[in-house]
């Protein structure tokens, strides 16, 4: 926080459709690592970290040996959840540089979900065998994240009076910003507001456009102290800020009171406003993780740029599109368009902002920042400072 | 009644936070014996004061819906016959602050909204690791 840990480098595999890379994932993990110390100039046996979140398979104890790291000194993952994540991984990261407990610190994700089993698909669990927690949705057909964000975002549209097209203008950005992005899937593939509407329903209120991709890739971030990224190639950029967290009232127990509907992301919100010393109107440039467009909306009003009431009219006619845009936001295209490898690819294109080296470039970007998944408790925010 | 989904759709696990649920043929709801609060799902101590001391309680059976969606896209083989079907959150009566999830069935699925009164049902199927057979509450409008 506050600068004393920096972001030297950052490393992404190509971005491939669902089921569509060659490599293993785990082959895709240790590429991401092994380009974000490139992108640093640093020999990759120097690193002496490793964290991942939700992710079993490419444990660090592999890379570490697979990579020929000359020793490990931290290696963490943050509880919880999935997307949630893809913020506190490098916060962790921070606090392990910061506290002196490791030098050379890489935060990664690498998914080819087609090779093992599929996040939110239902038909591998079985019947009578699944984890207890499961059993109060799983007789009733309740199993993806889709549905339960999509009976949060339900009554908080009917108790707000807020409109499809407030849905829609989050996937219409997303989209649009992707389309300045070669590395994007959907670069080359614009959507309009028309074919928005006219995609199938996954489940009400989302349409096929709402929802996040499926990818295969990998990304990596590589965080280090000030006084040793002055050694490497990369403009370092300095994290500000960084929150995770959940709660009064934890909400462990989907749908009930005080977070339903919700998206856990208030006091996450006032942590990195606190901790940062600004507001959300200072922020230049933003990338909010969606894993469908609904929880982006709550997750905004939550986080404090406008009240549920307001929200409609905050995201309208192109108000998030572009590098110009009001609130230039998720200018990779996000996990929409850009690629879904659980929002570390968005937390990565903060960075870029940061450094100035967007495809959707906003301007004299002083603050950078990007929030993980909402929805999924405990939720987490990075903020990076411009080096302009 | 035949289950929404299926009579062989997938059986919740019986666990000691489920059975009680899934087995009583009544709308059993975990209160707390020195506070009074209510919680859904059922934990091994109290949320709101922390004691142990903890029974459930038959609840009247009846509820209202705070969130319906509709499913369309079937995630699950055997749902790709069985969808759009509705997915609701149900506040139940007699318990404040617990909301249980089920399918409002008996009715076309995309006319439930939110604010419809609901009375829960049971499905009775058999426990295919035997003993006593499966209640599955679900639920109707009133
Ligand atoms: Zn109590």
């Amino acid at each position: 926080m506050h600068g004393k840990a920096v972001v030297a480098g950052v490393g992404e595999t190509t971005y491939y459709k669902h089921g569509q890379s060659k490599d293993t994932e785990f082959q895709l993990a240790c590429q991401a690592v092994e380009r974000a110390c490139a992108d640093a100039g640093l020999d990759v046996r120097e690193v002496d970290g490793l964290i991942s979140y939700m992710d079993t398979r490419n444990s660090p104890l592999r890379v570490a040996e697979a990579l020929g790291m000359k020793e490990l000194r931290w290696s963490s993952t943050p509880w919880a959840g999935g997307g949630n994540n893809s913020a506190s991984c490098v916060m962790q990261a921070d606090a392990a540089v910061t506290a002196g407990y490791a030098s050379y610190v890489v935060a990664f994700r690498a998914l080819a979900q087609g090779q093992f089993y599929r996040l939110g698909s239902g038909s591998t669990l079985a019947s009578g065998g699944a984890p207890e927690g499961l059993s109060w949705g799983l007789p009733y057909g309740e199993m993806t994240p889709a549905q339960e964000c999509a009976l949060h975002t339900k009554r908080w549209m009917h108790d707000h009076g807020v409109s499809q097209e407030a849905l829609a203008a989050i996937a219409l950005a997303s989209y649009a910003n992707a389309q300045r992005n070669p590395r994007a899937v959907r670069y080359g593939q614009p959507l309009t507001r028309e074919a928005y509407h006219a995609s199938r329903w996954i489940v009400e209120p989302f349409h096929l456009f709402d929802c996040c991709q499926e990818n295969d890739g990998a990304a990596a971030v590589l965080v280090t102290t000030p006084e040793r990224a002055r050694d490497l190639k990369q403009k370092p950029v300095p994290i500000l800020a960084a929150a995770q967290g959940a709660g009064p009232e934890i909400g462990i127990r989907a749908f009930q009171k005080k977070w339903f509907p919700g998206m856990y992301y208030t006091n996450v919100g006032e942590m990195i406003w606190q901790r940062a010393g600004i507001r959300p109107k200072d922020v230049d440039v933003l990338q909010l993780y969606e894993n469908f467009t609904g929880p982006v909306v709550m997750a905004l009003c939550e986080l404090g740029w406008c009240r549920p009431e307001e929200v409609d009219a905050f995201v309208a006619n192109g108000a998030l599109e572009g590098p110009d845009a009001r609130l230039p936001f998720n200018t990779s295209g996000g996990n929409l368009a850009e690629a879904y490898i659980h929002g570390l690819e968005m937390t990565i294109e903060a960075v870029r902002q940061a450094r100035g080296d967007s495809t959707c470039q906003a301007k004299d970007v002083d603050y950078s920042l990007a929030i993980a998944g909402p929805g999924y408790a405990p939720g987490s925010a990075i903020l990076f400072g411009g080096t302009h | 009644m035949p289950r929404l989904l299926g009579d062989d759709f997938l059986l919740p696990t019986l666990g000691p936070h489920t059975k009680t649920y899934f087995t009583a043929g009544s709308i059993q709801i975990q209160f707390c014996k020195d506070c009074g609060h209510a919680q859904h799902p059922p934990d091994d101590l109290c949320y709101a004061c922390r004691s142990r001391n903890l029974e459930y309680r038959t609840m009247p059976g009846t509820g209202r819906v705070e969130s319906v969606c509709l499913v369309h896209h079937p995630v699950h083989p055997a749902l790709k016959t069985k969808v759009p079907y509705p997915i609701a959150v149900i506040s139940v009566d007699g318990a404040p602050g617990c909301h249980v999830l089920g399918n409002v069935t008996g009715c076309a699925p995309e006319s439930v909204v939110i604010g419809d009164r609901v009375r829960a049902y049971f499905d009775e199927v058999p426990n295919p690791h035997g003993g006593e057979p499966l209640k599955i509450p679900n639920w109707a409008r009133a």
